[in-house]
């Protein structure tokens, strides 16, 4: 099984690689072919015309277009994103400090969706054939209407302006400071000792995080009570049922192994929105994270800050991806052995 | 006594009033005593099992005078103990061995698991199920503990569950026809290992199928069932070889024999009452259809009638008095292939390899379906082709229609070679037709009967006016005995039966010389059965139309067919008339085949002692 | 009850159909009728009345009945002609998308093949970007403009019905009566069409009505962040924008165009929902069974 499972992420890898040029040729292509000028994108208003006769060179815009983008990629495989236009510092640099707050949002979002999702489908479930599950259905998608950018409003005109219990803006109360270790401000805090600083930041945390969970939440919900409903149907539940096992035994070890395929498929793919959700929670939360820094470089036209951050967010998916796959291809083992 | 059931009832509340889908079942069943629980399917001997196990569906009650296990009247249990006798001293060998294991985890685990609940500490349980695997005859059991049921046949899956069900040393066995699912061959190793092992553990064996030929061998006593009406009750040997019950004579004259005289199948018209039609019905369901009902039949409801030695009967005197109304086996007579006419279809050292392309990562290894396939078929002919699943025998027919393209070989079919490209699919289509094993995938759903049986008038060029589509449709109901008020139905308001006449009426609408039958009866009831068998006769004889006609079912292949092949691994192993080929095989794979499909005298022993090792 | 008639009987009769079905509705004659149900133009600035309340708190009146955003504008005007930009959007995204991504669905899965790898391998590099970044990069590209969102959306999210559609196609084309309507003479295309678009096409409507949810979503998404329609023309993400700034004094009319927006998604998830729940022959099946 351990074999198999390493020639599964061998392929995987190899087939994200062509993946990933093709992404990248079509970023390159979208931002390079359509109706705007790239460099008029890249510079300043008040740039002078040695300045973009250089900018022009260096951009390689003086040369054909698959020629740019070798230029592009060469780079990109080096490390090297551009500079900013609006901040003039490096891209690859701004990505690095900004991208823990994002992933530290996502994996909080993500694990207190998980949890809530499988929580509320497994209740619903217990409930099946009841009045309960018709208003726990309606519910869900009630909740499920709602878009994460407007969690994040009406959490904050909930939480935060009526009843001004939880705080909305940045990451930490404005006057902490923690020294940076790993740019994820839980760690940090742990790691320099200060509970107040962990506090303050676990509280920032919370809207934000709930804004995404709730999102993702009602459609775990949803698709673990239809699998289990799916597999209940099933013959071998008939027969668990005839060899004395009981209702509980058959739930945990038979029906929710065969329910979490679709499951796990399902938060693999939401999990993947989900960064494309940070976007507007950052914006909205004031985060600084890369879905804000985007929001800046899109309204600045920051050509190279808006590629690179579209190329880091699709290697983040395809590794979301590559993972989801394994984990699927773990818990059925039918495909494995094809 | 085991099992002492005592005036069984089971009703199902409906929107009409309350039905008895079940009325005054009685039976018992002695430890080391096979019973068999014969009937056509809606005859509700599943529902029966059902009841044992206390798992009836949600609308559905079970009363009875007596229904005690061991004594523990079991209709009263409380869900608990229930749950504690079942799986222990009581066990279940279900219908589709491949769906009643859990796909994702393995074989080894449920079995420890089933051993778990049976209180087999942790430490005994691997050594156990390698023990119990090999009672069941399986090679190598510990290899099989870390396989996924998908990578098991349905026999050696059958198997194992056989192994469960009788790992707790059970008083009672209840097997819901466990060879339905099955080749025949394979059948005939399950049937012998249930009997050893009931033997072995001297347990009880409720055995539930359709097949009344089987029931008579492997079980002492059988009970025949008829829309929820025990009809005759006995000793196996009794009922099968004499059936007193006007019911059970028709079910043993619709079967095709495999030796013996060649008689005509005698087909009771209509179908078994469906659940929603019993509640209409206070007497002998069986009146509609019965050759010796009169009028008071359908009125009373009648009681059993002892008619032998421990042989009952449910009806009046009539039928108790044996008479067989008008009822003659004649002898068959055979429809004459126009030799004149020439040859319609001739295959050439046909073959068909699928995969073994080589992609980046994988090794594809090609499978050989169909080997050098060589016959011919004359104007007229019906020839069958006999196999077991994986033998080829369904590519073969696709090959023949041009579903697929052969790797190699020719296909000629009415002189023209079919193996150049497309331009001749319109004559190819015009020359064969293809009924196609199961109408609920073949028919479209959302298409009126009307307008499936004339689907062929459809296509560009060849639109025909609405009347003439409607004309054609009548006619083409006609000859399959389909009623005209099916003309606007949709497939799913037919019955199975109806369904595959209308299969065979589309197929019959473009005129073709060849018919290609893959499995058409195989999913029906025998009577239904047999109703098609004689509609195919007919057809042949009044449109002179040839057949090829693929089964697993070798009795209805004789009956049918002047010519036979046998396929076995995608080749033609042997071939000839039928009655020589049947009488007297050469191929030891066809000897094989014959051995195991229970003999029409139930004085022979089967199935024989030889039981080959499963190799995995 | 069998055939076409019963089925569109069964779904008319599905209180969720009827439910979001009445509120689609609603928000379309809305959307239609928005210049005469408006009692202001949307782009009318009244400067001496910014931020002014809802007619049912203190100082406010039947003039503005939700009160005035920032710039003075009606809010209820421009909530209404907001309808008309998310309606629009919200239909032919829609039917644009599903349109794309089931002719796509149909020839991969029916044809199979090497049809089917590059349309399956589009599909996986499609889905690789995070669709909210993807249409976002769009817009910068193509510009303001609500058929540019529209255009944006159908490239973004055809992946999505393509995914669905083909797996269902597959299972339909496995079914017996397809290459028996092939052995009837059908052609290729007499059978996608004839035999396998009818038999999607109740999975299609479902899938339409969630789309219409989603496409009002990332419009609302693409109008806040300022890429979506020109500056002047009103639409809900437009609206939360600008009442974010000011939050405090004026929460309503944060919550309207908060409020239009769930309600639009709610019709079109009840719908889709319902849709479904009514097509689904399994789910009767389900109900049955599991006790």
């Amino acid at each position: 099984m351990v074999g198999s499972g390493f020639g599964i992420i061998y392929r995987r890898l190899l087939i994200a690689v062509p993946t990933i040029l093709v992404v990248s040729v079509l970023i390159f292509v979208v931002l390079r072919l359509l109706p705007a000028d790239p460099l008029a994108m890249s510079m300043p208003p008040n740039a002078t015309q040695q300045e973009m006769a250089e900018m022009r060179h260096e951009m390689g815009l003086d040369r054909t277009i698959p020629a740019q983008y070798a230029i592009w990629l060469g780079r990109i495989v080096r490390g090297d994103f551009g500079r900013s236009i609006q901040f003039r510092s490096s891209v690859s640099d701004l990505i690095l400090t900004a991208l823990p707050t994002t992933l530290e949002l996502v994996v909080t979002g993500l694990a207190l969706g998980i949890f809530l999702g499988l929580g509320c489908g497994l209740l619903m479930f217990s409930w099946r054939g009841t009045l309960k599950e018709q208003v726990a259905d309606v519910g869900s998608i009630v909740v499920m209407s709602i878009p994460e950018f407007l969690w994040a409003i009406l959490l904050i005109l909930g939480f935060g302006v009526a009843f001004r219990l939880l705080p909305f803006i940045g990451r930490m109360d404005a006057q902490i400071t923690v020294p940076r270790a790993t740019g994820f401000l839980l760690v940090d805090t742990l790691l320099s000792g200060d509970i107040g600083a962990f506090g303050s930041a676990l509280e920032h945390l919370a809207l934000p995080a709930l804004s995404l969970a709730l999102a993702i939440t009602p459609l775990i919900m949803r698709v673990l009570r239809s699998s289990l409903f799916d597999t209940y149907v099933d013959e071998y539940i008939t027969l668990a049922r005839l060899r004395g096992l009981s209702e509980r035994h058959i739930l945990l070890f038979h029906a929710l192994k065969n329910a979490a395929l679709p499951t796990v498929s399902l938060i693999g793919v939401q999990a993947g929105f989900m960064f494309g959700g940070t976007l507007l929670v950052e914006v909205i939360f004031t985060l600084p994270g890369i879905g804000n820094l985007m929001v800046q470089a899109l309204h600045n036209q920051d050509l190279p800050l808006i590629q690179g951050i579209a190329f880091v967010y699709c290697v983040i998916v395809l590794v979301i991806n590559t993972v989801v796959e394994v984990a699927y291809l773990g818990l059925n083992p039918r495909l494995a052995r094809t | 006594m085991l099992l002492d059931v005592a005036d069984l009832n089971v009703t199902v509340g409906l929107p009409a009033g309350r039905v008895a889908v079940l009325r005054d079942i009685s039976f018992t069943v002695e430890p080391g005593r096979i019973l068999g629980l014969v009937g056509e399917s809606g005859a509700g001997k599943s529902m029966i099992g059902r009841v044992v196990a206390g798992l009836l569906p949600p609308a559905f009650r079970a009363t009875a005078r007596r229904f005690s296990f061991h004594g523990q009247e079991l209709l009263d249990l409380s869900p608990t103990r229930k749950r504690a006798l079942l799986g222990d001293r009581i066990a279940f060998i279900p219908q589709e061995p491949l769906s009643a294991l859990n796909p994702v985890r393995t074989v080894g685990s449920q079995f420890e698991e089933h051993l778990a609940r049976l209180g087999v500490p942790r430490g005994q349980r691997r050594a156990r199920t390698a023990q119990a695997l090999g009672e069941v005859r399986l090679a190598r059991p510990e290899r099989l503990l870390d396989l996924y049921p998908f990578q098991l046949s349905g026999g050696m899956c059958q198997r194992v569950l056989i192994a469960m069900a009788f790992s707790s040393d059970p008083a009672l066995v209840v097997a819901d026809e466990p060879t339905t699912a099955l080749d025949v061959t394979t059948q005939a190793h399950i049937v012998s290992l249930i009997r050893k092992l009931q033997e072995a553990h001297n347990t009880g064996v409720l055995f539930i199928t359709h097949d009344l030929r089987l029931a008579a061998h492997l079980c002492d006593e059988i009970l025949v069932l008829y829309a929820g009406d025990a009809v005759e009750r006995g000793p196996a040997k009794a009922v099968f070889g004499e059936p007193r019950h006007p019911y059970t004579r028709a079910l043993k004259q619709a079967t095709p024999s495999l030796t013996g005289p060649r008689r005509r199948l005698e087909a009771l018209p209509d179908v078994m009452p469906g659940i929603e039609a019993l509640g209409a019905m206070p007497g002998c369901r069986f009146a509609s259809r019965c050759p010796i009902a009169d009028p008071q039949c359908a009125r009373a409801f009648a009681p059993l009638a002892e008619v032998g030695e421990n042989h009952w009967v449910r009806g009046t005197r009539l039928c108790t008095s044996g008479a067989t109304g008008t009822v003659s086996r004649e002898a068959l007579p055979r429809v004459q292939p126009q030799a004149a006419d020439g040859t319609v279809l001739r295959l050439d050292r046909v073959a068909k390899i699928y995969g073994g392309r080589r992609s980046l990562w994988r090794k594809r290894f090609p499978v050989t379906a169909v080997q050098g396939a060589s016959f011919s078929i004359a104007s007229g002919e019906a020839v069958g082709v006999v196999g077991e699943s994986g033998c080829g025998k369904s590519t073969l027919a696709r090959l023949i229609m041009g579903l697929e393209a052969p790797s190699s070989g020719s296909i000629e079919l009415g002189g023209i070679d079919m193996t150049l490209p497309s331009p001749f699919w319109r004559r190819r289509i015009q020359l064969a037709q293809m009924i196609f094993q199961d109408p609920a995938s073949a028919l479209n759903p959302r298409r009126r009967v009307g307008n499936l049986v004339t689907q062929s008038l459809e296509t560009k060029g060849r639109t025909a006016g609405h009347v003439e589509r409607r004309q054609r449709a009548l006619a083409l109901l006609r000859d399959t005995g389909l009623p005209e008020g099916l003309l606007p139905r949709f497939p799913a308001q037919l019955s199975g039966g109806q369904r595959q006449r209308v299969n065979i009426a589309r197929a019959l609408c473009a005129e073709p010389r060849l018919l290609i039958a893959d499995e058409i009866v195989s999913g029906l009831d025998v009577s239904v059965q047999a109703q098609i068998l004689n509609l195919l006769q007919r057809l042949r004889r009044e449109h002179g139309v040839a057949l090829v006609f693929i089964s697993h079912d070798l009795s209805v292949v004789r009956y049918l067919c002047e010519r036979v092949l046998v396929m076995h691994d995608g080749k033609i192993v042997e071939t000839g008339p039928t009655e020589e080929v049947f009488s007297a095989p050469t191929h030891p794979y066809t000897r094989a085949l014959l051995a195991a499909v229970p003999p029409d005298d139930i004085a022979r022993p089967w199935p024989s002692d030889r039981d080959r090792e499963t190799i995995s | 009850m069998i055939g076409p008639g019963a089925t569109l009987r069964r779904c008319l009769g599905e209180p969720r159909v009827q439910a979001g079905g009445a509120l689609m509705i609603v928000l379309l004659l809305v959307a239609v009728f928005a210049p005469i149900l408006a009692p202001h133009d949307p782009g009318d600035q009244d400067l001496l009345r910014t931020l002014a309340p809802p007619v049912w708190t203190f100082g406010g009146d039947w003039s503005y009945p939700l009160g005035t955003d920032s710039l003075g504008r009606d809010v209820l005007s421009r909530l209404i002609f907001g309808a008309r930009v998310a309606m629009r959007v919200a239909l032919f995204a829609a039917l644009g998308a599903a349109a794309l991504g089931s002719a796509l669905a149909l020839i991969a899965g029916y044809y199979g093949g090497w049809a089917d790898w590059i349309i399956g391998r589009a599909v996986d590099v499609w889905m690789s970007f995070p669709p909210v970044i993807l249409s976002l990069i769009l817009m910068v590209g193509f510009g303001a403009g609500l058929n540019n969102v529209i255009v944006a959306i159908i490239i973004v999210d055809w992946t999505r019905f393509c995914r669905v559609v083909r797996s269902e196609v597959m299972t339909v084309t496995k079914r017996d009566y397809i290459p028996a309507a092939r052995l009837a003479g059908f052609t290729h295309m007499q059978v996608i069409l004839k035999e396998i678009v009818p038999a999607v096409t109740p999975l299609l409507l479902t899938l339409v009505s969630i789309e219409m949810g989603i496409a009002v979503v990332v419009e609302a998404i693409l109008s806040f962040v300022g890429l979506s329609v020109e500056p002047d023309v009103a639409a809900w993400g437009v609206m939360i924008a600008d009442a974010r700034q000011s939050m405090y004094e004026a929460p309503w009319s944060l919550v309207a165009p908060v409020f239009a927006i769930f309600v639009s998604v709610l019709a079109a998830n009840l719908l889709g929902d319902g849709l479904r729940r009514s097509v689904d022959p399994r789910l009767a099946q389900r109900l049955v069974v599991v006790r």
